[in-house]
């Protein structure tokens, strides 16, 4: 099973796609002069690919109307006159990883690739260099110009991003996990969401896949992926219902983030508890988000602002990856209670929201009979489940223990 | 939900870049571009102040959307939202602003064609408000009638005002007050609205310009919410959608009626009663409205039900946002209550009806399928959100539901709606009337 990943301009002719015989479907990501306008998954049959008709039946389905909210957006902008008036901030660009150094300098090229054209008033990549079991990340690093390389020995990704936190300079301060690739645009979408919304407390955006060649990363795409679609929002508001600020999930993912750098060192940075590699792996983000809503600031998700990301190869990896989110969101969901108590009820409606929402997609795929459905709702369960009865204090004696060693 | 009143602001896009303050209230924009409604935001008070860019950002698919169904008619498909694609290359090519800069002009201020019906029951002061929205329309209207179907005739000194004509039709009966006011109208355009809206001032030429269509048989308009003070009014307009929330034209024809038949033909998202306008020549072809439905009646749904009737006809009816009302929702959760109870009872009867006089039993299949499915739906998504407040106007809507139900145990009733296929509205005996 393996979707082709298509990138179809669409002010030039429209083409056929052809699969290949082992491919089953097409992964369509539509630009138009560059600009990202949607992103559809399409199955088909074995090896039959699509004739240039069907794929601008598609085009005329589903991009016509984004298409013309882009241009519509443009002329209004110049119309108004919507010219930026303040100085663009200067951005620091932080990747922590771990002994991964072939993604590392996939994403590091994709930067090299896109920084020259930058607006920001100053911008600096620094890579963080967790707990690494050997050189190479270094060496890869040392490729790179004008790239920062930072050692933080005390495993765990949330060490790792107060270290970059610790030593980055610019006003915004955006992470990237290593798993990923910048887009062309994303830059100029992070300036786009800034310049929309400049006092924001953070920003996230899109996540398409990097590849669709394992049955499991078209699994996880197909059910949704890291998409978040391909308006604009911005979240603070009633509109996102009674869980807010709890339910900022919807907001996007750690592996493509941004925040206001002095917001994050008054709030004292990332939870170390949170993120911990194995045997917490996960609830970072969530935590971030719903500390950057809490201190009154809003969030604002944007779609040019993306990455392409490359979701887990096999099946075992995919479920153990449910299974993590499940137990994150309730590591976070703990901590917040403990810590939050002004929103109790709301920590206990959303507690509620997603036992019901949980049991209801394991029903749903029970009855159904999609066993593959079935086995990821209720991987996400167990891991829920196993986060509700005390993973939180666990980590934190675990992340106490990691810095005893290295002090 | 805070309780804060919010507040409703209209902004015109045409006229530039605007930053919305932050005043400690939410708001409920309302865009425009010149004379089209482009569509609402809410924004929460957390969300202001509201940047000229924000709001680029938030109007563009709107504009972008207006200007495609500007270009290319858009018909009803089985949600009562259009089935055709844009296209890419009217996407392309589309000049929006240029477009909607093209269509925006207001029409002639003309409206000497049009008879407005006014129908009011016990509700003086509302009344006096939507008179004086009339009477400073940019084209005042050929003729204004008010039918007063209270017992009393509590709204005669209210009419007492030039240009009104006043009747009072005692018996009860929204469906009756409208055949009596609809008898006494001389206009070849007949336009309805009730006592508790406000008209936008343009509302009347919209509404006459929407019938250069020839083929068009009736015109609905769009019903922006007059006040968001309480909570009962924004769980009406927000959550439970209001009464039309789409901004741009639609048109329903026999194709609609055809395609929504398996399930019972989804009339009612043609619009709503308090915003709708017909060429006389319809009535005396298919009738007057069905004194068995509406308010004081079965419920509501004497309109919709009558909407049923053009398109079975053949007819077109034209979904047209460009004519504005502004409706005063209930204030209070027990009248949103009632109101939730009788609209679902009455659309029920209105099923029943729809069933017998047509045969189609489609009707039928969404009072015991669709319906339950919709309660079932709700329920579920209330209690996952812990919404009290859903579940209890749920409740109102399921009682509406089983009043609705005895309608079709009642053959007689029943009875009286095969027969009454082809009455035409007859002046109401009692009605009296005067000019002031």
């Amino acid at each position: 099973m393996a979707y082709r990943l298509v990138q179809l301009e669409l002010s030039q002719p429209i083409p056929a796609i052809p699969l290949a015989p082992e491919e089953d479907g097409v992964g369509l990501v539509a630009r138009h002069e560059g600009r990202l306008v949607g992103f559809r998954m399409l199955p088909r049959p074995a090896g039959e690919g699509l004739s240039a008709e069907a794929v601008r039946a598609v085009c005329d389905a589903e991009f016509a109307l984004p298409l013309a909210a882009i241009r519509a957006r443009q002329t209004l902008a110049d119309r108004w006159d919507l010219a930026p008036a303040s100085p663009a901030p200067s951005l620091s660009i932080a990747i922590c990883t771990k002994d991964r150094a072939a993604r590392l300098a996939r994403l590091l090229r994709s930067l090299e690739a896109v920084r020259g054209g930058s607006s920001f008033a100053g911008l600096e990549i620094l890579v963080v260099d967790n707990a690494p079991s050997d050189e190479s990340t270094r060496e890869a690093v040392e490729a790179f110009p004008d790239v920062r390389y930072l050692r933080e020995p005390k495993a765990g990704l949330d060490f790792a991003r107060n270290a970059a936190l610790a030593a980055a300079t610019g006003d915004l301060l955006a992470f990237l996990d290593d798993d990923v690739v910048v887009d062309a645009g994303w830059l100029g979408g992070l300036l786009r969401a800034w310049r929309a919304c400049p006092n924001a407390g953070g920003f996230t955006g899109l996540v398409l896949p990097f590849r669709l060649d394992t049955e499991a990363q078209v699994a996880f795409e197909s059910r949704g992926g890291f998409g978040r679609g391909f308006a604009p929002f911005e979240f603070r508001t009633e509109r996102h219902g009674p869980l807010h600020p709890v339910g900022a999930g919807v907001l996007g993912a750690g592996c493509n983030m941004c925040f206001d750098r002095r917001l994050l060192l008054s709030l004292g940075g990332f939870d170390e508890a949170l993120d911990t590699g194995a045997p917490l792996p996960g609830g970072g983000d969530l935590d971030i988000f719903y500390r950057v809503l809490r201190a009154g600031r809003t969030m604002r998700y944007e779609p040019a602002y993306a990455v392409y990301h490359e979701h887990r190869e096999t099946l075992p990896q995919l479920t153990r990856q449910y299974w993590t989110w499940g137990l994150g969101f309730m590591a976070f969901l703990e901590k917040a209670r403990r810590t939050d108590p002004e929103l109790r009820p709301r920590h206990a409606a959303m507690l509620w929201w997603w036992m019901f929402d949980r049991l209801g997609a394991i029903g749903r795929s029970a009855l159904k009979g999609r066993g593959q459905a079935l086995g990821f709702a209720w991987a996400e369960f167990k891991g829920g489940l196993q986060g509700m009865v005390g993973e939180y204090d666990r980590s934190r004696r675990r992340v106490q223990r990691i810095r005893e060693q290295a002090a | 939900m805070t309780n804060a009143p919010w507040r409703i602001l209209d902004i015109d896009l045409a006229e530039g870049p605007r930053d919305v303050a932050a005043d400690g209230s939410p708001h409920l924009l309302v865009l425009w571009w010149r004379s089209l409604p482009i569509g609402t935001l809410a924004l929460a008070r957390s969300e202001l102040p509201f940047s000229a860019a924000q709001l680029a950002d938030a109007a563009a698919p709107m504009l972008a959307d207006q200007a495609l169904a500007r270009t290319t008619a858009r018909y009803a498909g089985e949600d009562g939202a259009p089935q055709e694609p844009a296209g890419l290359d009217a996407a392309m090519s589309l000049d929006v602003l240029g477009q909607l800069d093209a269509v925006a002009p207001a029409p002639p201020p003309c409206a000497d064609r049009l008879s407005v019906i006014v129908c009011t029951r016990d509700r003086p002061q509302q009344l006096a408000a939507c008179l004086d929205s009339l009477a400073t329309q940019a084209a005042l209207p050929g003729q204004v009638v008010v039918v007063d179907n209270s017992g009393g005739g509590s709204a005669r000194e209210i009419c007492a005002r030039p240009g009104v004509t006043y009747l009072h039709e005692p018996a009860p009966g929204l469906s009756r007050a409208r055949n009596a006011g609809l008898a006494a109208a001389r206009g070849d355009l007949l336009a309805f609205t009730d006592d508790d809206v406000e008209l936008a001032p343009s509302w009347t030429q919209e509404v006459v310009r929407a019938f250069d269509d020839v083929s068009v048989d009736a015109v609905t308009g769009l019903v922006l919410p007059a006040r968001l003070d309480t909570p009962a009014q924004r769980a009406f307009e927000i959550d439970l959608g209001g009464f039309t929330s789409r901004h741009f034209p639609i048109r329903f024809d026999s194709r609609f009626l055809e395609v929504t038949r398996h399930m019972g033909p989804q009339v009612w998202r043609i619009g709503a009663g308090a915003n709708m306008a017909f060429r006389r020549s319809v009535f005396a072809r298919l009738g007057g409205f069905d004194e068995r439905l509406g308010a004081g009646a079965s419920g509501c749904s004497e309109d919709s039900e009558f909407w049923y009737r053009i398109l079975a006809a053949g007819g077109v009816c034209l979904y047209e946002p460009r004519a504005v009302v502004r409706h005063h929702h209930r204030s209070d959760w027990q009248g949103l209550r009632r109101q939730l109870r009788a609209y679902m009872a009455g659309h029920v009867a209105a099923l029943v009806a729809q069933a017998d006089r047509y045969g189609h039993r489609g009707n039928i299949r969404r009072i015991f399928r669709q319906l339950p499915v919709y309660f079932a739906r709700k329920a579920m998504q209330a209690v996952q959100n812990l919404q009290g407040w859903r579940l209890r106007l749920l409740w109102a809507e399921v009682v509406g539901w089983a009043i609705g139900l005895t309608y079709l145990l009642r053959p007689r009733w029943r009875r009286i709606g095969r027969g009454s296929r082809s009455r035409s509205a007859s002046p109401a005996a009692t009605a009296e009337v005067r000019h002031a």
